[in-house]
């Protein structure tokens, strides 16, 4: 007995002796945290945040986009617009990928003609479906043919170059990736992380950093917590709301907390026959109590939203009003479209039948699950017969309302670089993305100019007349504009520079051009 | 012998069968298209038929089924629709990493639970039994997530001991390395596994504790104990050589059972530890309505599960030898 005693104690003293733990990073080595594994590391495939921050490092587009979301040069040079439906760009001199092979006109007609191949299945290739022909003039010179005239088009060309002459002999560039980006891939351990070294054939110089590591940690606060163990030098959203609190008070983190490209709002289902009036679903907008959401709920991550436009955009205005939280005023107006509580048992009803509606949303975001349930009890105090509808992503989103089998909707934007990408295929008659099938030709005008004119002031008026619309036919009801949040290690030997897509090139020491 | 571990392997395949086909109707039946997840966010209906046809989603159900059970005689699992690599390859790459947790989970819940049940059981009564069987009872009712999460909070934020995710060398190499004179490899990985082992060991840790104790009290009682003492043995003799190995036994069915269930916390503990296991890609994997690979995953589970409790059928012989096997 004493013996085994003494080993389990041996085994246990082992096993909790603190041992040098292999974290000790060295200077030049940035390892980052990051909620999901890649599924693909090709360019024109990648449909996750960590596939875009590593190919944002791995490859490089022919614009950049700053974190004022401007398109400036990356590897095109420069270009011109003879005319609105033709785009000219100039490629950089003597541009390589990282294994050395030049990069050409050809490589940039490459990458555009696949993506924009239906049965590439791109899932980005609708962003592109205005170019009807990208042609090579010579080795450096590229041009964009369209069928009308798009203004987002310069924000989505920041998609990287694939190498054609690569690809076209067999190279799986979806597992070993080969860019023209300041990193280079070195390795990619499934489900662990992802290894990047510095590019010293970048055209921009050999960044400072020279090594980054994508390191995969599913749970938002383990995450956090890996962070403050030292694991970890950079960690971004998503986090909880409750680990956002408690790291921006530690000042041995430098943080950045700015508004981010996404919105969470709620979706009426314009085509069910209960929300088919705006002022029905005006009134359930009412009952919205987006500060005790944002500032509770969310405590204070993200910002309580006033119109379909982002804050951070060139064609905001804080003028725009959706309806405001008024409990008695949407009982008004429940009252005023024939909805009493006629048989006194507390649910509204009108013709016999009671005023029921169903709010769903995901179960994997807690906060979202909160914010509806939330909801629920409002509804329910102003005498709606509300339930709520949780089931996983894949099951809410394709299963139910991309079917438009949903009555209220609470779900997210993400990646809105362009007023577009918000409204158009969202809220336009017949638009791919409209759920709710929701229909205003006024708006699908606006919104058509808004994407087509050329001219910046005409794209604003636009763009504000059609969401000051939408704020009163309530097909959106913009609960709020998510947050971007990023914790650093404060000893990092670069300056650091946040971009609210999350992407890492101001965290790498890229020499400034 | 030999005779009933054929039999017992042969049977496998009947089980895997009928796994296949569960699974398949389970995923059939969930909603979720796994097309519509992968165009995402710009998809539109046409995209969506589009790249459904292609993946052989819109064939009859028989028919995929009958196409799956084809592949899986020549050992081919299918494709993974998000990774694009074969299912049997990203499978049999996440394997090592899960039963490298698993097992030392279980040896640690062994050693702990025996340790725990025996000096409960022979102090009966006293603190240590006390002190014993709540350890046993926070064990069972803590939720493997929430303890993960305070073992990293505790020792690898607060303390700094260890680290606090990720996973070493693989424990075969950090040994081998070992070995050859590089110790602080082994030592690595073994910072890397003690964390996720403890939160995984815990629960089954409880459960042995508490069942070592229930049957070390009965055998203690037993005449052939009595007769051990009268023959003069020491305490320790009697309790480690007679009482313990009849204690044993129940343990040793638990542990087959148990083994199902560390498979299933490692779901948990992998992702919370970042352990680049099987359990973190199940969850991926379902959360994409990735169907091949959700279907691989499960199967491989179910296989492991069986040969697993085969062994502990064939150790429960070698330990008993009332049990006959045949």
């Amino acid at each position: 007995m004493k013996t085994f005693l003494l080993t389990l104690g041996t085994v246990a003293a082992l096993a909790l002796m603190p041992m040098q733990p292999a974290m000790a990073q060295s200077n030049d080595t940035l390892v980052v945290g990051v909620d999901v594994d890649a599924g693909t590391l090709d360019p024109r495939l990648a449909r996750d945040t960590t596939a875009y921050r590593a190919n944002d490092l791995i490859y490089s587009g022919l614009v950049h986009l700053t974190p004022n979301l401007e398109a400036v040069p990356d590897l095109a040079e420069s270009w011109e617009s003879p005319d609105p439906t033709t785009f000219i760009f100039k490629l950089r001199d003597g541009l390589t990928f990282s294994d050395g092979s030049p990069l050409t006109a050809d490589d940039v007609v490459f990458t555009y003609e696949t993506m924009t191949d239906p049965d590439f299945n791109s899932p980005i290739r609708s962003l592109y479906s205005p170019i009807t022909k990208i042609e090579k003039m010579d080795d450096r010179t590229v041009k964009f043919s369209l069928s009308e005239p798009y203004a987002p088009l310069l924000s989505y060309l920041d998609i990287g170059i694939v190498p054609k002459k690569l690809v076209e002999g067999g190279r799986d560039i979806a597992a070993e990736p080969v860019g023209a980006g300041p990193m280079k891939f070195a390795e990619w351990k499934r489900g662990s992380e992802i290894v990047l070294e510095a590019n010293p054939g970048f055209w921009g110089g050999e960044p400072t950093m020279k090594k980054v590591t994508l390191k995969l940690i599913p749970d938002n606060s383990a995450r956090a917590q890996a962070f403050e163990a030292g694991d970890l030098n950079v960690i971004q959203s998503p986090l909880s709301p409750q680990d956002i609190n408690r790291l921006a008070a530690d000042d041995r983190f430098g943080n950045v907390i700015i508004p981010g490209l996404a919105v969470t709002y709620l979706n009426f289902n314009a085509g069910d026959p209960l929300l088919a009036d705006p002022k029905m679903r005006q009134a359930f907008a009412m009952l919205v109590d987006q500060e005790t959401i944002v500032n509770d709920i969310y405590q204070g991550a993200d910002a309580i939203a006033n119109a379909a436009i982002l804050p951070s955009s060139w064609a905001y205005s804080a003028d725009i009003k959706q309806p405001a939280f008024d409990v008695e005023g949407a009982k008004a107006k429940f009252a005023e479209l024939g909805w009493t509580d006629s048989n006194g048992d507390g649910i509204l009803d009108k013709d016999g039948a009671p005023l029921t509606v169903t709010i769903a949303t995901h179960s994997e975001d807690p906060n979202r699950i909160q914010a509806v349930e939330y909801i629920q009890a409002i509804f329910t105090q102003a005498g709606i017969d509300a339930k709520t509808q949780l089931s996983d992503w894949p099951s809410f989103s394709t299963g139910y309302v991309l079917k438009g089998e949903h009555q209220i909707a609470l779900l997210g934007w993400v990646n809105i670089v362009d007023p577009d990408r918000l409204l158009f295929s969202q809220l336009t008659t017949g638009g791919g993305r409209n759920w709710g099938g929701y229909s205003n030709p006024q708006v699908d005008e606006l919104l058509q100019t808004g994407r087509s004119s050329l001219d910046t002031a005409d794209r604003i008026a636009a763009y504000q007349a059609a969401a000051t619309t939408i704020a009163e036919e309530v097909p959106y009801y913009i609960i709020s504009y998510q947050g971007y949040q990023m914790f650093y290690d404060k000893d990092l030997p670069v300056k650091v520079e946040a971009t609210p897509r999350g992407n890492l090139r101001g965290l790498i020491g890229l020499k400034s051009d | 012998m030999t005779a009933y571990i054929a039999r017992r392997l042969l049977l496998l395949i009947p089980t895997a069968l009928g796994i296949v086909v569960l699974t398949f109707g389970l995923l059939l039946l969930i909603p979720g298209d796994p097309a519509a997840v992968l165009l995402g966010e710009n998809s539109t209906p046409e995209s969506i038929a589009r790249l459904r046809q292609s993946l052989g989603l819109d064939d009859p159900w028989y028919i995929r089924l009958w196409d799956y059970f084809r592949a899986l005689l020549t050992g081919d699992m299918g494709t993974s629709i998000f990774q694009g690599q074969p299912v049997t390859e990203i499978v049999f790459g996440r394997l090592g990493a899960t039963f490298e947790l698993a097992i030392v989970s279980l040896i640690l819940s062994v050693i702990i639970g025996m340790t725990l049940g025996v000096l409960a059981a022979m102090k009966q009564g006293s603190l240590i039994d006390s002190a014993a069987m709540l350890f046993a009872q926070l064990g069972i009712s803590m939720p493997i997530y929430w303890l993960g999460l305070l073992l990293m909070l505790a020792f690898a934020v607060i303390l700094g001991w260890l680290p606090a995710i990720g996973r070493g060398e693989p424990l075969p190499e950090a040994i081998a390395a070992a070995l050859s004179g590089r110790p602080q490899v082994l030592m690595d990985s073994l910072s890397h596994l003690v964390l996720p082992a403890l939160a995984l060991a815990a629960n089954t840790a409880a459960i042995i504790s508490r069942l070592v104790r229930t049957s070390m009290l009965e055998v203690l009682r037993e005449d052939f104990v009595r007769t051990a003492y009268a023959k003069g043995l020491r305490r320790p003799r009697v309790v480690i050589r007679h009482a313990l190995r009849n204690a044993l036994l129940p343990v040793i069915s638990v542990i087959g059972l148990r083994f199902g269930a560390l498979l299933g916390g490692a779901v948990l503990v992998e992702s919370i530890f970042a352990w680049p296991g099987l359990g973190q890609l199940t969850i991926t994997a379902i959360s994409q309505r990735d169907l091949p690979l959700i279907q691989g995953i499960i199967l491989t589970f179910a296989i492991i599960y069986a040969l697993v409790n085969l062994v502990v059928d064939l150790l429960y012989a070698a330990v008993d030898p009332r049990v006959r096997l045949g």
